[in-house]
């Protein structure tokens, strides 16, 4: 009798340690091959000749984590990178839900930016009360209208959403350059920035929160180290609302039915076409809404010309989605993953010389592990116990089409790539 | 004063020519685009490509200047390099996409990012400051075209221009040909509308393939080096700020023929030597970057079908997978 128990417990324990292999082994792996793969790059590149190769490396992973998550301050640094980066991966994310590859993460941040820039810097007078809402609802309306577009052209003309993101993107940062170069919103200097927001425009930070509330009876943080806003708590805030969402409302379901079976979404009656557009316009407003707080958060409170063509974020949320797989908890953990990556990264660099772009490398190789299919390889490695179990095929085997063709054709079915099926079968 | 500018834009031989010095940068990306997408391999790694084609061309231009080889020699290498890094770019998109079957676009993507984060961080590691750039006798020449050049308004257009562009124009007229007069070209084609029945035919799919995305690799990395070696005579970090993607946008808006996406490089090129041209308006200089916008915009508009619909091989992003029907 007690035999039987213990067997199943351990039969239970087995089981969870599958489940959990089965959610977490690709991403970890994914991470785990980037970095001994940027290890090698470090290894031959060599870049701090005081230390021996090898030393080079864990100097540069070591100030890479200390860098980013080793001090409160360089955590508060991390979460002032983390915060943006969560929403642009909400948007890349949600997309994902519903079999689309939103790339337009960038261009929507930089749309959202511009409206709530030029809100703020137009209504200069009005009190912060008015004006910050007023902001954060242009940044939603631009951002949503600029994903509203691929979702538009996606449902009702096939035009695919990849070349209409990257489209769109480029529009977006010639656009906001347009703006942001030209009077009236124009810096007297000509520095290529806006003027900076109002100070009533402006979203507090943290830091200053805690002092007017908590600080009061407890020690005080320092305003000038602890630059995160509260931009980060309004991310944790969208998350839940991912979540709610994506697990809790019919949308959510109909969304995940159509990116993993089209045909049964159409079959079971689900209204594809306004789904896509709907979808697109809630990840367009994510976007939005994130560079908006960026701007309304983080000092100087200006816009800079070029700075959203050259702005890594767009990046780095694709990453960030594909490695969180589009699980509100993974969305968290890879934003923070990324945000560190970038946030510690000049630390790496005063330390042990490596260049900072040594992250885009990883985070290429991360897509890179995602994506491709190298498990088969790795599980045939791995004690049988360990094994993923084959999960039962309800989803599109591993070889089958992943991407629809560029455009395909409006009149007849609206294509749709299949990445999220990938996704549910990675 | 602006149509004014914009006339004297318009009639001066010298927007002309940066217009088709521009079009022919964009032009062998596209090229390379138009073959990928042709056999049925999404490619929008063009950027990754260039990027890395033009570092390549820098970084052993000046190498090889080091070592002492001569300037022809040296730039000769460079181009090699270019070309070699572009196609190695390509090969890394083929192989996960053909081999693992990865999402094309996802690996486009990928390729892109690292493309920027390997030249970028290698920049810094061999030039820790300031840019590498190279003297006017690393860089491609303008072969002299004698009495051609002289001709008062179409020599500067057309015979004052860098050697690549030459190549380019054969280039273009040559992949014209191959994929609509040559057996090889029809192949292609029937492996990017229907890998089954090309199949059947006895077409080796895979290899197909590997060679296009290969070769639209070459031509990108060749393009990077246009850019780095002849246009701009140095390497920057990101030097090619969305030309891939112009050039992608000219792949689809020239309907993935070569000549159509001719015709879109030359509307491309045309903004952008007249946007060089009103840079003499001064406080309006700004509409430079309105214009930039333009091959965008038309591109999306030719998407939507406004000005008669591009539809894509139809088994473009299809991986190829001999057990399905």
């Amino acid at each position: 009798m007690a035999q039987r128990g213990e067997r199943g417990a351990q039969a239970r324990i087995l089981a969870w340690l599958r489940n959990l292999g089965d959610a977490l082994g690709r991403p970890v792996l994914a991470v785990a091959l980037a970095i001994i793969a940027g290890a090698i790059v470090i290894l031959i590149t060599w870049p701090d000749k005081a230390l021996d190769p090898f030393s080079n490396i864990f100097s540069a992973y070591g100030a890479l984590l200390t860098g980013s998550f080793g001090t409160p301050i360089s955590i508060s640094n991390t979460l002032v990178r983390v915060s943006p980066l969560i929403f642009a991966t909400l948007s890349v994310a949600i997309a994902f839900r519903a079999g689309l590859f939103n790339i337009g993460a960038a261009g929507q941040m930089a749309v959202g930016a511009m409206a709530a820039d030029i809100v703020g810097l137009t209504y200069i007078h009005w009190p912060g009360w008015l004006l910050v809402p007023a902001m954060v609802i242009a940044s939603i309306v631009a951002g949503a209208l600029w994903g509203g577009i691929v979702g538009f052209l996606k449902a009702w003309r096939g035009a695919h959403e990849v070349v209409t993101t990257i489209m769109l993107n480029w529009i977006a940062f010639w656009g906001t350059d347009y703006l942001i170069d030209g009077p009236p919103f124009t810096a007297p200097l000509g520095v290529n920035q806006t003027n900076p927001l109002p100070p009533q425009a402006t979203i507090p930070l943290v830091a200053d929160v805690w002092n007017k509330t908590l600080g009061s009876f407890l020690p005080k943080l320092d305003t000038f180290s602890y630059t995160v806003d509260v931009s980060i708590l309004v991310a944790l805030l969208c998350i839940v609302i991912y979540w709610f969402i994506t697990s809790r409302t019919t949308f959510g379901y109909e969304v995940r039915v159509i990116g993993q079976n089209p045909k049964a979404a159409k079959y079971a009656g689900i209204p594809i076409k306004r789904n896509i557009l709907f979808v697109m316009l809630i990840a367009g407003a994510f976007a939005g809404l994130g560079g908006a707080l960026r701007l309304m958060g983080q000092f100087s409170y200006q816009l800079t010309a070029t700075a959203a063509s050259t702005d890594p974020t767009g990046f780095d949320a694709i990453a960030a989605s594909l490695l969180g797989r589009t699980s509100p908890l993974g969305i968290l953990f890879s934003s923070l993953l990324f945000g560190g990556l970038r946030s510690g990264s000049t630390n790496m660099q005063v330390v042990a010389h490596v260049d900072p772009n040594l992250v885009l490398i990883l985070e290429g190789l991360i897509i890179y592990f995602m994506a491709a299919d190298f498990i088969p390889v790795f599980r045939r490695l791995l004690p049988p116990w360990l094994r993923p179990r084959r999960r039962p095929a309800l989803v599109v085997p591993p070889d089958a089409p992943i991407a629809s063709a560029v455009n395909g054709d409006a009149d007849e079915e609206v294509q749709y790539s299949a990445i999220a099926e990938r996704q549910k079968e990675i | 004063m602006f149509f004014q500018v914009l006339f004297q834009g318009l009639t001066s031989s010298n927007t002309w020519q940066v217009t088709l010095e521009f079009a022919a940068l964009l032009l062998l990306p596209a090229l390379g685009g138009v073959i990928s997408e042709r056999s049925g391999v999404v490619n929008i790694a063009m950027e990754g490509m260039m990027l890395t084609g033009a570092f390549a061309s820098v970084m052993v231009t000046l190498a090889a200047n080091n070592f002492g080889l001569s300037s022809a020699i040296c730039v000769l290498f460079g181009l090699l390099a270019a070309i070699v890094a572009g196609g190695l770019m390509a090969l890394l998109h083929a192989y996960f996409s053909i081999q693992f079957k990865t999402d094309q676009i996802v690996s486009g993507v990928a390729i892109n990012i690292i493309a920027l984060g390997l030249t970028s961080y290698l920049l810094f590691e061999i030039v820790p400051v300031g840019v590498p750039s190279l003297p006017d006798r690393l860089r491609l020449p303008v072969p002299p075209l004698g009495p051609l050049a002289n001709i008062p308004f179409l020599g500067t257009v057309l015979f004052q221009q860098n050697v690549i562009f030459y190549i380019t124009l054969l280039l273009l007229f040559g992949v014209q040909f191959l994929l609509f007069r040559t057996n090889i070209g029809l192949r292609i084609r029937a492996v990017g509308e229907h890998p089954q029945a090309a199949d059947t035919a006895g077409v080796n799919v895979r290899l197909l393939r590997y060679l296009c995305v290969v070769s639209s690799g070459l031509l990108s990395g060749l393009g990077g080096a246009y850019l780095a070696l002849g246009v701009a005579g140095l390497f920057n970090p990101n030097m090619t700020n969305g030309r891939g993607f112009i050039a992608l946008a000219a792949v689809i808006f020239g309907k993935y023929t070569p000549l159509g996406a001719a015709g879109a490089c030359l509307i491309f090129g045309l903004g952008i030597a007249l946007s060089y041209a009103l840079q003499g308006l001064g406080s309006t200089a700004n509409v430079i970057n309105l214009l930039n916008t333009l091959p965008y915009i038309f591109t999306l508009v030719a998407l939507v079908g406004l000005v008669g619909r591009t539809t894509p091989p139809a088994a473009d992003g299809i991986p190829y997978d001999p057990a399905s029907d």
